[in-house]
Order: structure tokens, then C-alpha cells, then sequence
């Protein structure tokens, strides 16, 4: 076993949780969204009318569901796994690959789960409902691939933004993690800000690449988020 | 207080080697210089009151924290982001944070993925005898369980380099028993290089075979115990009488308790001293590593770390 390994065995020594939890988040967004079905049925009648249909295919539920749990696994894998990591005559770089090996299984368990489920809704017509919790504009309308790099994406950039945070927290103190947040929020005003002022552009990219335009746009985020959190990892002491 | 020779760094291929150590919070100065050589295989106690340096030291040798000056030298090579260096060591902090949704069970399975040499029939009697619960979690765990986790990491790891780091800490005496016994025991069947840092000096002195003292962030003291031990001794007995014992010899430390009194005296105890301490009724005694410490001319800090076993 490589070194990396042991901190990736480390990362998954609760399964349930990191991997678990991800698809049981899933699934339950599935609940709830046919559960507002099946309340909306009883007025409309089931399944539901086409109009209903259509409009819930703009939900975002798992866009909303995912990314608070996954930054609070980044953020215990970097302070907690990290202070056990080295206490177990672990290298900081080791343990970061390993933590970060350990991200992409629970990115890919979540992005295969949300394909699964998407399988199962369009083969059940919307969960014999007729309302969509994965065959969603913003995931690709019923794209396998698009829905899968989507969720793999949201994943892994949640994952690494907590392993940013925490990080930052272990190499620099409480003051530097709520400086990092203060910045991170600003900039994220300030990208809302071009693209509206850019508004012309960003839907011509939008038209031309689709919703690869936003997948690409993640992968630069998650890059930056993995290449912040190494740096600070290099830093961090106990 | 003994002085240590500084030899050349090309020499030293094996044990711990620091020389000219210092590391700084802020401007907190917390060690301060520091030079010391740490032979393998052998069992060290790292004794010194509270904000000494003990576990900083332990910290950059490990290379939980970075040093901001010195060099430190493991098997001759340095630990800083070495990772075939820092697998041969164990260092479980006394404030040790786990991650919070792992259980007992799961730390202690995943240990064999980090220690080749992991045993794991030794892990099973320990958490046997500590009585430690696998199934809950860390964080659920009481201060004397969460000691009695770090021993069990500790002992069945065998790192060649482990750290102890106060380990009896919440441990009733039964327990405190169990992890000397098998401490003792698993160090004579393989031995490795324990480094124990503890206020419990005497009760912990049988483990020891050498003692490291730390003062305000340097080595006042590294001496072989038993060595060191038989450089003083005890008399007790009447005052009148042990003043008389003791006249023209080198006190070092003495406790009066009413008309008793006891005097820690620099020397070692012949035919002479026994048959007239006999013709005195003065009782002889070795000296125990707390007078020990008192001997070698440590008086602030032997009154310090009394302080703080009280």
C-alpha cells in the first residue's frame, strides 16, 4: 500500500459517511421532489399535466442538497483526518493525495448515484408522477454525461472549498479562515458582477457550449480550490 | 547539571540527534537552543513543569510543527516531509483530535494500513484490559478512554520511534498499572525507542532508562537513571539524629515533618555510612528520581513539578 493509500483508507474508514450519506442525500431529494408530486396530484391529477411536468424540470434540488454536507466532509477530512494522519507518521503531502483520492470516490459514487436515479426516473416517467428530480435543465435535461459531469463537478468542488477552508484554519488560524471566506465571497459578487455586465457574451457561450461551459467553469473553480488547499496543507501544523 | 558534547552530525546514523534546536510562537521563545542525543532503543522520560517544551519538542521532531531553527536528525536523516522517516514514528498528542464520526473500532482498523509491523493480537488484549467500547465513537470517549486509545495505537504500532505524550492522563491506578506492565513487557520482547513525557515521575521512574529534564525550553538534565539514582541517597530518621548523620556531607534537598526529617544526600551509601546511620537510627534509602532530580541541582524545578503532582 502506497502511502497515499493509507490516508485514502483513512478518509473511507467510515463509509457510511462518506459515501453513504452523498447517495442517501440523493435519494432523498428524489423523496421529496415525489412527495411534492403526490401533493401537487391532488389538485392537478396524477401523473401530472404536461405544464407541471415541463416546469419541474427547472428544479435545482440536488444543485442545493450536495454541497453543505460534502464542504463540512472537506473541511473534518482536512482538520480531524489530518491531525490523525500525522500522529501516524504521515507526510503532509501523502496525506493531502490520499484525501484528495478519497474526494474523487465520493464525487464518483454521488455522480454514478444521480445517474442511476436518472435511469430509473425516465424509465418510471418521472416516478410514475411525472415530476423530475434529476431530468433537470441545469443538469443537462435528461443528459446522462452532462448529468453525471455536473454532479462530479458540484462534488468535487464542495469537497475541496471545505478542504480549502480547513486547511487555511490548520495553517493559518480562525482569523485567516474567515478572511479566505470574506474574499471567496467577494469575488464570487464580483464574477456575478461581469457576467451580468457580460451578459450578451456569457449567453452566446452558453448557446455554443452548452452546459459544458458551466462544467469547464467548475473545473477551474475545483482546480483552484485543490491547488489553495495543497498550498495551505504544506503549511499546517498541529 | 550535565553538558552534552556536540559531535559531528556526519557521525550520527542512528537515534534521534538535535542540535542547536529553537522554535518560536510569536515571540514566545519555547525552545530555546537546544541540543540532545537520543540513542535507539531505549525507553526516555521527558520530564519538566508545565510550558517547558515537552511536547513542542515531541511536535518538531515529529514534524507535527516546524522548527525555527536547528537541525533535527532521525536514523540520520531529516524528518521534515520525509515520509519513509516520519513512518517509523507514533505520536499521539495528549489532546489528540480524531476525526469525530469515527468509531473505536474503525481507528483501530485502519492502524494496520499505517504500521507494517501493526500487531494485531496485542491491540485486541489491550482494548480487552482497558475495556475500551469499539463501537463508539471518539469523541463520545472519556479522558481515561481516550489515553487508554492512544496506548493501545502506541504500543501495538511498534513504531521504532513512539512518543507518549502524558499517557496515563484520566487513567485510574488500576489502568495506569495495566499500560506500565505491558509497556515493560512489550519493550523487553521488541524493543524501540519510547520517548514518555509525565509528571508522574516516580511512579513512572521503573519504565525509564534514562531521564531528559526541560526547562524553559532546554535540556537541564540527560542522565541514565540508574546512574543517576545511585548518586544520592536518603536519610530519615530523628532531627538530632540525622544532623548528626549528615554533618560533612553534601545535602542537597530536605523535608522536616515535625520532629522527623529526611535529607537527600549527593554520594553513594558504604559499610561506613550503614553502620553509623545503625548506630544513629537513621534509615538509608536510594534516592528516588523526584530526590534524584533535587541531587543533580534542579532545586526551582523539583519544586515545581512537586507543585504540580500535588
Amino acid at each position: 500500500m502506497t502511502r497515499s493509500m493509507r490516508s485514502l483508507r483513512l478518509y473511507l474508514a467510515n463509509k457510511t459517511y462518506v459515501v453513504g450519506v452523498p447517495v442517501m442525500t440523493l435519494g432523498l431529494v428524489v423523496l421529496i421532489t415525489v412527495l411534492i408530486g403526490l401533493v401537487m396530484g391532488i389538485a392537478m391529477g396524477l401523473p401530472l399535466p404536461p405544464g407541471a411536468e415541463q416546469a419541474s424540470r427547472t428544479n435545482i434540488g440536488p444543485l442545493t442538497a450536495l454541497p453543505g454536507f460534502l464542504i463540512g466532509v472537506g473541511v473534518l477530512a482536512m482538520n480531524r483526518n489530518f491531525a490523525m494522519a500525522l500522529a501516524f507518521g504521515s507526510a503532509r503531502r501523502d496525506f493531502w493525495c490520499g484525501s484528495a483520492l478519497g474526494f474523487t470516490a465520493t464525487s464518483l459514487v454521488t455522480a454514478v448515484t444521480a445517474v442511476a436515479l436518472l435511469a430509473v426516473e425516465k424509465a418510471t416517467h418521472g416516478w410514475f408522477v411525472g415530476i423530475h428530480a434529476l431530468d433537470l435543465v441545469v443538469l443537462g435535461s435528461g443528459d446522462y454525461v452532462k448529468t453525471f459531469a455536473m454532479i462530479l463537478m458540484l462534488s468535487l468542488l464542495s469537497l475541496f472549498l471545505g478542504a480549502m477552508f480547513g486547511t487555511v484554519y490548520r495553517a493559518f488560524g480562525a482569523v485567516s479562515t474567515v478572511v479566505t471566506g470574506i474574499v471567496l465571497a467577494v469575488a464570487i459578487v464580483g464574477l456575478v458582477a461581469v457576467g451580468v455586465w457580460q451578459r450578451a457574451h456569457l449567453v452566446a457561450l452558453l448557446a455554443d457550449w452548452d452546459l459544458w461551459a458551466i462544467v469547464a467553469a467548475l473545473a477551474a473553480l475545483v482546480a483552484a480550490a485543490a491547488a489553495s488547499s495543497y498550498s495551505a496543507n504544506r503549511l499546517a501544523t498541529l | 547539571m550535565t553538558t552534552l558534547a556536540t559531535p559531528d552530525l556526519a557521525t550520527v546514523t542512528s537515534g534521534i540527534s538535535i542540535r542547536h534546536l529553537d522554535k518560536s510562537y510569536g515571540n514566545l521563545l519555547v525552545l530555546d537552543n537546544l541540543n540532545l542525543d537520543l540513542a535507539p532503543d531505549r525507553v526516555y522520560g521527558l520530564l519538566g513543569p508545565n510550558g517547558a517544551g515537552k511536547t513542542t519538542l515531541m511536535s518538531v521532531i515529529c514534524n507535527h510543527t516546524f522548527r525555527s531553527a536547528g537541525t533535527v536528525l532521525l536514523d540520520g536523516d531529516d524528518p521534515a516531509e520525509n515520509a519513509p522517516v516520519l513512518a517509523r514514528t507514533c505520536f499521539i498528542r495528549e489532546d489528540q483530535a480524531y476525526n469525530d464520526v469515527f468509531s473505536v473500532g474503525a481507528i483501530l482498523g485502519i492502524m494496520p494500513g499505517f504500521y507494517p509491523s501493526w500487531d494485531e493480537d496485542l491491540c485486541r488484549r489491550l482494548v480487552g484490559r482497558f475495556r475500551l467500547p469499539l463501537r463508539r465513537s471518539a469523541r463520545k470517549l472519556s479522558r481515561g478512554q481516550k489515553s487508554a486509545l492512544a496506548i493501545v495505537i502506541s504500543l501495538a504500532s511498534r513504531a521504532p520511534y513512539t512518543f507518549l505524550d502524558e499517557p496515563y492522563l484520566g487513567l485510574d491506578p488500576t489502568a495506569r498499572e495495566i499500560f506500565y506492565e505491558e509497556l515493560m513487557a512489550d519493550i523487553a520482547e521488541h524493543p524501540r525507542t519510547i520517548v514518555m513525557s509525565t509528571h508522574l515521575i516516580d511512579e513512572a521512574a521503573d519504565l525509564m532508562e534514562e531521564v531528559v529534564v526541560l526547562h524553559q525550553g532546554t535540556v537541564v538534565l540527560h542522565a541514565d537513571v540508574d546512574e543517576a539514582r545511585s548518586s544520592a541517597f536518603v536519610a530519615r530518621g530523628r532531627v538530632d539524629d540525622v544532623r548528626a548523620f549528615a554533618a560533612g556531607r553534601e545535602i542537597v534537598a530536605e523535608h522536616a515533618l515535625g520532629q522527623i526529617l529526611s535529607v537527600t544526600i549527593r554520594g553513594s551509601v558504604g559499610p561506613e555510612e550503614e553502620d553509623l546511620a545503625a548506630s544513629r537510627h537513621v534509615s538509608l534509602e536510594p534516592a528516588s528520581l523526584q530526590d534524584l532530580i533535587a541531587a543533580l541541582g534542579i532545586h526551582d524545578l523539583t519544586t515545581a513539578l512537586t507543585q504540580e503532582n500535588r
